[in-house]
């Protein structure tokens, strides 16, 4: 497999497609590759042309968890979802950019069982295990999105800029259909290159494990209040990183019989996170 | 540690480290079907792939098969130039599958009478009697789940063919039971298998066996002539390498309304695997309270599931679970003060045979404080977080057992080497042998080398299970370094005309007891120019009729957030009876790592089977999730240390399992004493813990509580 190293957004851009994958960090994208989940036939190192580092409210998405979670300027959500994401080797090397863009855990998919997701006829994990799956939009795919961070940057309202187009996070994200099995809605030779981060009033990030570190979220629970309005990110819920209006949206979950124990802790998280970043 | 600066410098070798010139490299195929069975399998396509040099199937290696009845069951293999080139050759076999339909649940195994062994029947007295006559039962069912070994060195051996002699090269954990065990299978002398293992990277039960690796490895190096390597990656050390088996519990306590225990019964279920044996789950039930009345029936149920192994104190681990919640429970209905319940059933002498030496009441004794901070514990509970404490007991073997031998050499140089074809698994071994010879000997430990690890340059050693290391090579040790002390001794009192008994070695000099000699020892033995001091010693029976075991008990502090069914374990005091300890810094990690991974057990992991087709999900360790460092707790540890007197010439037991047995029980009665939820099943996962804190509520308001 070929390695080419670009200098710049524009020439990567010219190279990406056509089965060349962008690589940061590589904390995933070479699991993926190692385990045939993807095939690359070449590798397009984009650290030289994606921004890293923070300037003010800007975040290049180059930028490692690591640096975030230590940066005093980061919103306290931010940094806590850093924080609390993976392990420290991984915080590294991984950026934010590609935490964003990181495929689910679901083990059926991992396995490659022709699900979905890729590109199959079912869902295994609903007629499965599925313990660690959604309780949100998962009409289709149930897998749970594991991004502490991009639940973090959604409370915040982050805006992403790329090389093709200026974006609300959220929108980076789309439901898996039947007939189409992406989550993101980023073409191949699109870059992400900067984030813009809102500085809130007050956050707070809160997640629940099945250990105390090294794990991704069984619910994660972003809250941010900025120009005196809350806005809620969760972690771990539906397939894509998922907004509350309220804690009464938490009524309209559609959790199957081995997520139901998600509900309450998820309920009790966002009203943990709500009186954290209450006024007053 | 007499090892540490090997082990730091990175010379200590490992199996993994093993290179030998022109060795190849082997990969396994798996069945990716529970159960199947192989109707065609060609290899040709595989053999002509780059850098290829073997391949071989179920008709070459009996530890292959064409009905593989597990997922994951190794089927063929391929020696390759590189691990690569073998892994991507094992694509090009071509295989011609017949799925048939696994049976992966257990009590319906059970069911249908698909057993791996009779059932085992123990009874003694009238337990339905004994029930019908008592003021209060309790009954309840457990449930434990399955959990790997996860070693940090993955299974493997580099095999090498030196004209009739194979030499194996692997990380086990008994290299005289691969040498006989190998030599049978494959009809040649034991002498004719040599069998090396310096340094080990931990087993914990998993490595007892030679293992489909080490056989494929042989047989591809026979056809090429060249050194093999078969090392399991992590993800097959996941799917295929052992497991302690998943159990189900259905279990009855009857009392008396003052506590005393009068009926003990269980029903257990052991998940065994495809194969595998009854491990003894029962045995708490049994043996660790006195009871004239008990009855308990252990089945092994044959599913398509990878084969269980033994896995730290097998059977005691899962039944000392179930049993010691059941007793909390019985404590909360009798409202009596858990630890008075255990003291109050206390087995004073055994129920068959008298105990070579038994101090758990000691072990309770010293429990004490530990357990009076449960009061101040609770104040710090609110309305989110609840504090509480909990204890087990723990019952186990570890007496260990001849034979075993050990040599001594001292040389002019007045140095001694201990000599003995054991295996060190990472326990501090080496350490703890030598400061049996120095202690023996009367010199400084640094005096003392240990050579061990290969069966060509030793004599036979036990195996390293059982916690039966210590119990079993200390005593040799001990014995072939007083052997080598007497001859020493002798040569003394003939140099200086002194009689035998007057004379001693201490800090590294012989001495007279008069004061008036001391010489050091190296000018003793350096009369003796090249002749060297040899001293043999031997492991001696265990005591007869009275039974060797190991005691003690855990109490653990914990904090439960009720809403989200987070636990956390704050602080766990362990208190063991042993024996005489040799090395207390070596001995308390043994104890911290086997809490360690009894929290593993505990509260995170478990290894998830898809329930359609019988696929292990939890293949990596981001699945399959063992503690972190971040897991683990403040941890106490006390050893009574009080030398068994009826036991070898060390009245040492081994430590290696007993930690591991009673912390999810302690863990599980903490939790009850925080929340009044009763845990009923393992691992206590966020999903176990709120379903039974919303039992517990159902319960208070008087509705029957859901299952
Ligand atoms: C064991 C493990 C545990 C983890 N635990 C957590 C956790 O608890 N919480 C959590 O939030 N995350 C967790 N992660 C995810 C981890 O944070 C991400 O793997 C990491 O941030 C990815 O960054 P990277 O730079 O290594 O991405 P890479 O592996 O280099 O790339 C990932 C993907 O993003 C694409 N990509 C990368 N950068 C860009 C860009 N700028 N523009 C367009 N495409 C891009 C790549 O093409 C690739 O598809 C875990 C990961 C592992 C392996
Ligand atoms: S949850 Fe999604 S990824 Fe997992 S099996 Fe179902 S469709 Fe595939």
């Amino acid at each position: 497999m070929e390695l080419r190293q670009p200098s710049s957004a524009e020439e990567a851009v010219g190279l990406l497609g056509n089965g060349h994958v962008a690589l940061a960090g590589g904390t995933e994208i070479v699991p993926l590759l190692r385990d045939g989940l993807l095939r690359a036939d070449a590798l397009i190192d984009i650290r030289r042309a994606v921004p890293r580092g923070i300037h003010g409210t800007t975040i290049g998405a180059g930028t490692t968890l690591a640096e975030l979670e230590v940066d005093p300027g980061i919103p306290v959500v931010l940094r806590e979802a850093c924080r609390l994401a993976a392990s420290p080797q991984l915080r590294a090397m991984g950026s934010i950019g590609g935490n964003l863009l990181q495929a689910t855990r679901c083990w059926y998919w991992r396995l490659d069982f022709p699900c979905y997701l890729h590109g199959g006829d079912r869902c295994h994990a609903k007629d499965g295990r599925h313990d660690e799956h959604a309780i949100f939009g998962n009409d289709v795919c149930a897998s749970a999105h594991p991004s502490d961070v991009a639940a973090a940057l959604l409370a915040l309202g982050t805006m992403l800029r790329t090389t093709a187009r200026e974006l609300p996070l959220a929108e980076l994200y789309r439901l898996p259909t039947t007939d189409d099995p992406q989550t993101t809605t980023l073409a191949d030779d699109e870059l992400i290159l900067e984030l813009e981060v809102p500085i809130p009033e007050a956050s707070v990030y809160l997640k629940a494990m099945d250990r105390q570190r090294w794990s991704f979220p069984i619910v994660g629970v972003a809250a941010a209040r900025t120009a005196g309005e809350v806005r809620l990110g969760l972690a771990g819920v539906a397939p894509v990183p998922w907004t509350l209006t309220s804690v009464d949206d938490l009524d309209r979950a559609t959790p199957l019989p081995g997520t139901a124990y998600k509900l309450p802790i998820a309920r009790a998280l966002v009203a943990r996170a709500l009186r954290a970043v209450a006024t007053g | 540690m007499a090892d540490a600066p090997q082990r730091a410098r990175g010379e200590a070798q490992y199996t993994a480290d093993v290179l030998l010139p022109g060795m190849l490299h082997a990969a396994l195929l798996r069945s990716p079907h529970a159960y199947a069975r192989v109707k065609k399998i060609d290899v040709r396509r595989a053999l002509e792939a780059p850098g290829v040099h073997a391949a071989v199937g179920p008709e070459d290696v009996e530890a292959l098969t064409d009905e593989p009845g597990f997922f994951g069951a190794p089927v063929a293999a391929i020696a390759a130039n590189t691990v690569e080139q073998a892994r991507a050759a094992l694509e090009l076999i071509d295989v011609e599958w017949e799925p048939l339909e696994p049976l992966l649940d257990p009590d319906e195994a059970v069911r249908r009478g698909q057993l791996t062994d009779e059932p085992r029947r123990n009874e003694r007295g009238d337990f339905e009697r004994a029930l019908a006559d008592a003021d209060v039962v309790v009954e309840g069912e457990y449930r434990t789940q399955v959990v790997l070994h996860n070693p940090l060195e993955t299974h493997q051996s580099v095999c090498r063919w030196e004209g009739d002699t194979l030499e194996i090269y692997t990380s086990t954990q008994y290299i005289w039971g691969i040498r006989s065990r190998v030599a049978k299978q494959l009809g040649v002398e034991p002498d004719n298998v040599r069998v090396v293992c310096n340094y080990m990277g931990g087993g914990f039960g998993a490595k007892n066996d030679p293992g489909e690796y080490t056989y494929v490895a042989a047989e591809l190096a026979r056809r090429t002539g060249r050194p093999v390597k078969c090392a399991l990656t992590r993800r097959e050390e996941n799917l295929a390498a052992g497991n302690r088996n998943a159990t189900i519990q259905r279990l009855t306590v009857g009392a008396r309304s003052d506590g005393t225990i009068t009926a003990l019964g269980g029903e257990f279920v052991n998940a065994v695997g495809w194969d595998g044996w009854i491990a003894p789950t029962d045995g708490p039930m049994q043996t660790l309270y006195h009871c004239e009345n008990v009855r308990t029936v252990t089945y092994g149920a044959k599913i398509n599931t990878a084969p269980m192994k033994a896995f730290r104190a097998p059977g005691y681990v899962e039944g000392t679970f179930g049993l010691e919640c059941l007793l909390d429970e019985l404590a909360a209905r009798l409202d009596v003060d858990p630890l008075e319940l255990r003291r109050k059933n206390y087995a004073h002498s055994s129920n068959e045979r008298p105990y070579s030496s038994k101090n758990l009441m000691e072990c309770y004794r010293r429990a004490e404080p530990h357990w009076e901070r449960r009061h101040e514990l609770r104040t710090r509970s609110d309305s989110t977080w609840k504090y509480g404490a909990g204890l087990a007991s723990q019952i186990w073997y570890g007496g260990g057992g001849p034979p075993s031998y050990a040599w001594t050499r001292v040389g002019s140089d007045g140095r001694i080497t201990v000599i003995t074809a054991m295996q060190d698994i990472g326990t501090g071994t080496r350490t703890a042998m030598a400061q049996i010879a120095a202690e023996e000997l009367g010199v400084p430990l640094d005096r003392v080398r240990v050579e061990l690890g290969d069966s060509a340059r030793g004599p036979f050693a036990s195996i390293s299970a059982g916690s039966s290391t210590t119990p079993s090579m200390g005593p040799a040790v001990r014995a072939a370094a007083a052997d080598a002390k007497r001859q020493i001794i002798e040569i003394a009192a003939q140099r200086h005309h002194l009689e035998e008994r007057v004379l001693d070695i201490s800090d590294g000099n012989v001495v007279s007891a008069d004061g008036n000699l001391s010489s050091p020892l190296e000018e003793i033995v350096g009369l003796l120019e090249n002749a060297q001091i040899l001293g043999k010693g031997a492991r001696g029976p265990n005591p007869t009729g009275m039974q060797v075991l190991t005691f003690g008990v855990q109490v653990a502090e914990v904090a439960v957030d009720v809403e989200t069914g987070e636990v956390r374990v704050l602080r766990v005091a362990a208190i063991h009876d042993v024996g005489r300890v040799i090395n207390p810094l070596g001995a308390s990690s043994q104890v911290e790592g086997g809490i360690i991974q009894g929290i593993g057990h505990t509260l995170s992991e478990q290894r998830l089977l898809d329930p359609a087709t019988g696929t292990v999900l939890t293949q990596s360790l981001d699945a399959y999730r063992l503690p972190t460092i971040a897991d683990v707790p403040e941890i106490v540890c006390e050893l009574i240390d009080k030398p068994d007197e009826h036991l070898t010439n060390l009245g040492s037991k081994g430590l290696g399992e007993p930690p591991i047995v009673p912390i999810a029980a302690a863990i599980a009665n903490a939790i009850r004493d925080a929340t009044g939820a009763d845990i009923h099943s393992l691992p206590i996962t966020r999903e176990e813990m709120l379903r039974a804190l919303e039992a517990a509520k159902q319960k208070q308001r008087g509705a029957p509580a859901a299952v």
